[in-house]
C-alpha cells in the first residue's frame, strides 16, 4: 500500500517537474500559425485586406476573425494555399477587396516632386529615399507595388508602372501548349 | 573508357547531308545590328552614341559583370541607331541593339597591346583579361562568358576541346577545323598554359574523318590527344562528354570545373587563339546555313550582327513560306521570319519550306515510357511532364528537373508529339521566378517589420522624452517655489526688521 503510494507520488513529482521545465525551456513565443500564414501572404503590405499590413491580417486569420479570401495580390493561388494550410474549403477571391493585377512599381516624376515627404511616411517598406524639400525617388528593388503612396502625393507625381518582362525573367506560357 | 558510350541519346540522320563543308568567307555586310543582351548576365550598356564613327574591333558596349562580355564593333563605320529590335529568343521580346552602317573600309582599332606569340611569358591573369576584353563567350550556343569559365577551371587536370558538333545538320565546327587546324591546336596550347592542365583532349565525332586526319597531321604536341568518339546525339553535352571521355560523373548541380575539367567548344578555342595570339577580338563566327529552302548547305564565316537575309543571299535561297529555326532541329528555337542578326551564339540557321498544315496534332501522354529510355541524363521525362503541367514545381525538382539539359530527345521520340522541352523550360523559369519572389517577399517582410519596430520605438522615445521634460519642468517649478519661499521669507524678514528698526527709531 505504502509502496504504491510513494512510487506514484514520486513519479508524479518527477514527471511534473519535467513537464514544468519543458514548458519553460521550449516555450513558443507567439502563435506559430501566424508565421505559417504570413509566409504564404505576398508581403505587399498594401492593406487591401482592411488590415494594416500582411502580418496583422495573418494574426486576424489565425484568430478566425478574417476570411482567407481578402488578399488580391496573392490571387486565387494564395487563397488555395491558405485553405490547404488551414485545412478548410477554398473559396473564390473576394472582389470587394480588389482584383489581382500584374506586378507594378512606383516611379516618381522627379521634375514634379516638391519634396513633401508624405510618400516616405506612407510607404510600408521604406522604399522611398528623400528628405524635405528635396527630390524623392523609389528604390525599385524594394517597392512592393502597394499603391499606398499614390493618394498621399499632393502633386500626383507618382505613377505605378508595370514591371516589364525581360529576357532574364521571362516565363513561357504553357496555356499555349494545351491540347486535346 | 575505350568505347566512349553513354546511356540514352539518339542516333540521328543528318537532315541536310552534304559533302562540301568548306568555310566560305563572305564580304563585309553593309549594316550590322549588334544586340546588347547576350545569353545570360546583365544587358551591356552602350558606350558609343548615335553619329559616332567606330573602328572594327572597338568596344562599343560593356558592363561590369562576370556573366557578361563586352560587345565590339564588327565593322568600321557610323553608329546610326541605338534602339530596340526583336532578339532571336523564345520570348520574342525586344532588346537594345546598336546599329552600325559600314564605311566599306574595315579600318581596325589598334589592338597591338597583348601577349602575341610570347603568350607563355604572360601571367594567367593577363590572359583571362585578354579573353574578357575580347568579348569571348561559348560559341557552341550556350554563350557563357569564357573568361569566367576559364578562371573557374584554374588548376584543372584536363582540357576537353568539344568538337563533336552539337546537333545533326550543323557543320560549322567541322568547317572551322578544316579551315584552321593549326588555330585549334595552338588555341589548345594557349589554354594548357593558362590552366596548367596536364593534357588536352580534342573530341571529334567519327562522322568527320577529314577533320580528324587533318588535326592529327598538324598536332605535334604530345599533351594534346585527338579522340574519335561515336556519332550519337547529345555526346557533345558537357557533362556527358566528360563522363564518356574520362569516366568522371559530374554530380547534380555541379559543373565540369567542380571536377577539375575545362570543356570548351572548338569555336571558342579558335576565338581564344585569335584573341591571345593575334590580338583580334571576337567579331565574326562560322554559321551553318541549311534547310530545304537553301538546297545546298553552306558554312559562312560572317561578321557578327549581319542579318540572316544577308547570309541567305549567299545561298540558293528560295523565297516562299518558311519555317526558320536557329541553333538546330533538336534544341533550336523557331523564329518568326528572317529579320534577325547573327549573334555570338548563332551556330546555324535552318530555313525549311513550310508545307501548309505541317503542324502535327499533339495528343495526350499515353505513358508509353519511350522517353525514359532515351534521356541521356537518366531522368524520367514522363513524370517531369506531368508535374510541369500541373505546375507542381516542388515535385518536378524532386525528380531532378534542374539536371535536364533540354536536349529534346524525349520530344523527338514522343508518339504523342508532346512539346516536352517547352514544359520543362516553363517549369525551370517558374522555379527561378518563385525563388526570386521568395527573396523579394522576405525582404519586404523584414523591411515592414523593421519599420513597425522603428515607428514603435520612435513613439516610445517620444513619450519618454515628453515625460522626462514634464518631470524636469515639475522639478524646476518645485525648485522655483522653494527659491520663491526663501525670497519671500527674506523679504518678510527685511520688512519686519525694517518695521522693528522703525519702531526702534521712533522709540
Amino acid at each position: 500500500m505504502f509502496d504504491a503510494i510513494s512510487t506514484l507520488s514520486l513519479l508524479t513529482l518527477v514527471l511534473g517537474l519535467g513537464l514544468g521545465y519543458a514548458a519553460l525551456r521550449y516555450k513558443v513565443e507567439g502563435n506559430p500559425l501566424v508565421d505559417q500564414i504570413d509566409a504564404i501572404l505576398p508581403q505587399t503590405q498594401c492593406g487591401q485586406c482592411d488590415f494594416p499590413g500582411c502580418r496583422p491580417y495573418a494574426e486576424a486569420m489565425a484568430k478566425g476573425e478574417a476570411e482567407i479570401n481578402q488578399c488580391p495580390p496573392g490571387g486565387q493561388e494564395g487563397v488555395d494555399a491558405l485553405a490547404e494550410l488551414l485545412n478548410i474549403d477554398t473559396m473564390p477571391l473576394n472582389e470587394e477587396h480588389g482584383e489581382p493585377e500584374p506586378k507594378r512599381i512606383a516611379v516618381v516624376d522627379e521634375n514634379v516632386c516638391i519634396g513633401c515627404t508624405l510618400c516616405i511616411q506612407a510607404c510600408p517598406v521604406d522604399a522611398f529615399v528623400g528628405s524635405s524639400k528635396v527630390m524623392t525617388t523609389v528604390i525599385a528593388d524594394e517597392c512592393t507595388g502597394c499603391d499606398l503612396c499614390i493618394p498621399v502625393c499632393p502633386v500626383d507625381c507618382i505613377e505605378m508602372v508595370e514591371v516589364k518582362s525581360t529576357f532574364r525573367n521571362y516565363v513561357p506560357d504553357i496555356a499555349e501548349l494545351e491540347h486535346v | 573508357m575505350s568505347n566512349f558510350a553513354f546511356k540514352g541519346g539518339l542516333k540521328l540522320e543528318n537532315p541536310y547531308p552534304t559533302n562540301e563543308i568548306d568555310l566560305i568567307r563572305i564580304p563585309l555586310p553593309k549594316k550590322v545590328v549588334l544586340p546588347m543582351q547576350q545569353r545570360i548576365g546583365e544587358q551591356a550598356k552602350p558606350i558609343v552614341s548615335v553619329g559616332e564613327h567606330v573602328l572594327t574591333g572597338q568596344i562599343i558596349a560593356t558592363i561590369d559583370d562576370d556573366l557578361c562580355a563586352p560587345v565590339h564593333a564588327s565593322i568600321s563605320g557610323t553608329v546610326v541607331a541605338i534602339d530596340e529590335h526583336v532578339h532571336a529568343h523564345k520570348s520574342g521580346l525586344k532588346g537594345l541593339c546598336v546599329t552600325i552602317e559600314s564605311d566599306g573600309k574595315d579600318n581596325w582599332v589598334d589592338t597591338s597591346i597583348g601577349c602575341t606569340e610570347q603568350y607563355e611569358l604572360c601571367t594567367p591573369e593577363t590572359i583571362y583579361n585578354k579573353i574578357r576584353v575580347s568579348g569571348i563567350v561559348g560559341m557552341g550556343g550556350a554563350g557563357f562568358p569564357t573568361h569566367t569559365k576559364v578562371r573557374l577551371a584554374e588548376g584543372c587536370h584536363t582540357l576537353i576541346v568539344n568538337a563533336t558538333e552539337c546537333e545533326p545538320g550543323i557543320t560549322c565546327d567541322a568547317s572551322l577545323m578544316l579551315a584552321y587546324p593549326t588555330k585549334v591546336i595552338r588555341g589548345a596550347e594557349v589554354l594548357l598554359h593558362v590552366t596548367g592542365a596536364e593534357r588536352a583532349i580534342i573530341a571529334i565525332e567519327d562522322d568527320k574523318p577529314e577533320a580528324i586526319t587533318l588535326l592529327k597531321k598538324y598536332c605535334k604536341n604530345d599533351r594534346i590527344i585527338i579522340e574519335e568518339i561515336p556519332t550519337k546525339y547529345t555526346s557533345g553535352s558537357e557533362k556527358i562528354l566528360v563522363k564518356s571521355l574520362l569516366g568522371i560523373e559530374i554530380p547534380s548541380g555541379k559543373f565540369a570545373s567542380d571536377v577539375d575539367v575545362l570543356c570548351l567548344n572548338v569555336g571558342t578555342v579558335v576565338a581564344i587563339f585569335d584573341a591571345v595570339v593575334e590580338n583580334r577580338p571576337l567579331i565574326s563566327r562560322a554559321v551553318t546555313v541549311a534547310g530545304t529552302a537553301v538546297k545546298v548547305p553552306k558554312n559562312l564565316q560572317v561578321r557578327l550582327g549581319a542579318s540572316y537575309d544577308y547570309l541567305l543571299g549567299f545561298t540558293d535561297y528560295q523565297t516562299g513560306r518558311h519555317k526558320v529555326t536557329m541553333a538546330g532541329m533538336m534544341m533550336g528555337i523557331e523564329l518568326q521570319g528572317t529579320d534577325y542578326s547573327v549573334s555570338k551564339n548563332t551556330n546555324c540557321i535552318f530555313v525549311d519550306i513550310d508545307e501548309k498544315n505541317s503542324t502535327e496534332v499533339v495528343k495526350e501522354c499515353i505513358r508509353c515510357g519511350i522517353c525514359n529510355t532515351v534521356c541521356p541524363v537518366g531522368l524520367l521525362p514522363q513524370q517531369l511532364y506531368w508535374y510541369s503541367k500541373a505546375k507542381n514545381i516542388e515535385k518536378a525538382l524532386e525528380y531532378n528537373l534542374v539536371d535536364c539539359i533540354e536536349c529534346g530527345c524525349c520530344s523527338y521520340v514522343c508518339p504523342s508529339r508532346l512539346p516536352l522541352i517547352d514544359y520543362y523550360q516553363f517549369s525551370k523559369a517558374l522555379h527561378r521566378q518563385q525563388v526570386k519572389d521568395k527573396v523579394q517577399t522576405d525582404k519586404a517582410r523584414n523591411r515592414f517589420e523593421f519599420r513597425e519596430m522603428r515607428l514603435e520605438r520612435n513613439k516610445r522615445e517620444r513619450t519618454e522624452m515628453m515625460e522626462a521634460k514634464k518631470r524636469e519642468l515639475k522639478e524646476k517649478m518645485a525648485k522655483d517655489k522653494t527659491q520663491k519661499n526663501i525670497i519671500e521669507e527674506a523679504v518678510k524678514r527685511v520688512s519686519s526688521s525694517k518695521v522693528n528698526n522703525k519702531v526702534e527709531d521712533e522709540q
